[in-house]
């Protein structure tokens, strides 16, 4: 699944704008990341004006990432 | 909690509260529902809107909406030669894009929408698989069910809702711009607005320096999707659009002591519309049926020209009784009869630019006068490519595209 760093992020939802799998969703003023739905093809980290997307490969959970980008998310 | 309406739009911005407003007029019922806490922010956008479509909506836009009137543009190629374009046509706002979609909505809302912000559209209800509402999530909590025979989906780039009605709303890296903007001050401007062009510069893209009032401009840059984040794909070092943009910042004289007072950025589609844009019950209007100039990525006339004429055509439905896709096709005739054609156009323009280098684009610069630039805006390409094969005959398998349009 993906991470967004949010300190950093400008919330343009261009992420949610391209990604094929619905997996990236603008709620309020927040980026919210499905894991289940990502498949890490990383067209949103292509696309992140602000780079402040992370892939992290066959992860599905948060509770799966390194504890430090957990706080992030 | 359940409702019915004669027609549910998602997304308020100007696409989904012009057709709210157009519609109410008619006496329908008509909701406008949007995500956003408020609407109208965050801003995503350069902000800049010429006259045509506002006047021809007959609106008049209230001195609070806009923060500067400009007379036209200032086109800067790579080697630093401007063209200053400006005439009749080319005169417009760069919005404050905040008041503007209130306001927007405001109309709506004086002609008898009704409006509800915070409120996100999470599913379609469907009734032997015919659309008959949506489920929506208000303040992130509360959940219920709206109903309603038609629903427009004005829901910008993202189109979630769009895409589980079956439309093809992902966008591919090629066809997106991604973009990166500051709001600066001081800058002192022309009232033009300014556009930087360059592989070095913006590849396939612009740089853009729209003057706000109390000397304040917006400065962004928009570059393709495909050729971002090079660094990462071990490509050219810094072809972000926000390292580019710094760089610009840098090496221009009126803004590298200037103040950046806030950063904000979008995605945006320069690729082709949708290939449809109704099915029975659902109509998509605006940036969410990809309805954007694909050479500047602006999207507000065309999202409210689109507005307008979808709720022109679902009235005639309503009139009918009759939501099939077949009579709501009309609003898709008439777009791409008109507006559609230009797009077409563009988009083939906008292919051949890409492949331009700086020298082809030098030249181009050298010769390209202003009305010559208003004509290729328009669509008529014959003559200027010819002018420019005068000078750079191996330009001709390049351009040739541009000339058996005509």
């Amino acid at each position: 699944m993906i991470t967004v760093e949010h300190s950093g992020c400008i919330v343009c939802a261009g992420c949610a704008a391209v990604c094929p799998f619905s997996a990236i969703e603008l709620i309020g003023n927040r980026i919210k990341v499905y894991g289940e739905k990502c498949t890490d093809c990383g067209i949103c980290v292509k696309v992140c004006p602000a780079d402040v997307i992370e892939i992290y490969r066959n992860v599905k959970d948060v509770k799966d990432l390194p504890e430090e980008k957990r706080k992030k998310i | 909690m359940e409702r019915e309406f004669d027609a549910i739009v998602i997304g308020a911005g100007p696409a989904g509260s012009t057709f709210a407003r157009v519609f109410a007029q008619f006496g329908r019922e008509v909701l406008l529902i949007d995500k956003r806490r408020e609407i109208g922010t965050p801003v995503r956008c350069g902000e800049g809107l010429g006259e045509g479509e506002v006047v021809a909506q007959g609106l008049e836009l209230p001195r609070e909406v806009f923060s500067i009137e400009v007379e036209g543009a200032k086109i800067v190629g790579p080697n630093g030669k401007a063209i200053i374009w400006k005439d009749e046509n080319t005169k417009g706002w760069i919005l404050e894009r905040k008041m503007f979609d209130k306001w927007l909505v405001e109309q709506a809302i004086k002609k008898g929408a009704k409006v509800q912000a915070f409120t996100r559209a999470i599913d379609l209800i469907k009734n032997d698989g015919k659309i008959v509402g949506v489920r929506v999530e208000k303040y992130g909590k509360e959940i219920y069910d709206i109903y309603a025979p038609l629903i427009i989906s004005a829901e910008g780039m993202e189109a979630h809702i769009a895409r589980k009605a079956g439309f093809n709303t992902v966008h591919n890296l090629y066809d997106v711009d991604t973009c990166y903007q500051y709001e600066m001050q001081p800058y002192d401007h022309e009232n033009l607005i300014e556009l930087y062009f360059g592989n070095n510069i913006a590849p396939r893209g612009y740089v853009w320096i729209f003057p706000k009032k109390d000397k304040k401009a917006n400065v962004g840059i928009g570059i393709g999707g495909h050729l971002s984040n090079w660094e990462k794909r071990g490509k050219i070092k810094g072809a972000q659009p926000k390292l580019l943009l710094d760089k610009f910042i840098e090496n221009n004289e009126k803004l590298k002591e200037s103040n950046v007072l806030l950063e904000f950025g979008g995605v945006i589609c320069v690729g082709a519309p949708l290939d449809k844009f109704v099915d029975d019950n659902f109509m998509v209007i605006g940036t969410a049926a990809k309805q954007v100039d694909p050479i500047h990525g602006g999207g507000i006339a065309m999202a409210m020209e689109a507005g307008l004429i979808a709720a022109n055509v679902a009235n005639k439905a309503f009139e009918k009784r009759d939501f099939s896709k077949s009579v709501l096709y009309e609003y898709e005739k008439i777009w791409r009869e008109n507006t559609g054609k230009m797009v077409e156009k563009k988009l083939i323009l906008r292919k051949v630019m890409e492949n331009l280098s700086d020298d082809d684009l030098n030249h181009i610069f050298n010769v390209l006068t202003p009305s010559e630039i208003d004509k290729v805006m328009r669509g008529q390409f014959l003559e200027v490519v010819t002018k420019i094969l005068v000078g750079r005959p191996q330009l001709v398998n390049l351009l040739n595209p541009l000339r058996m349009m005509q």
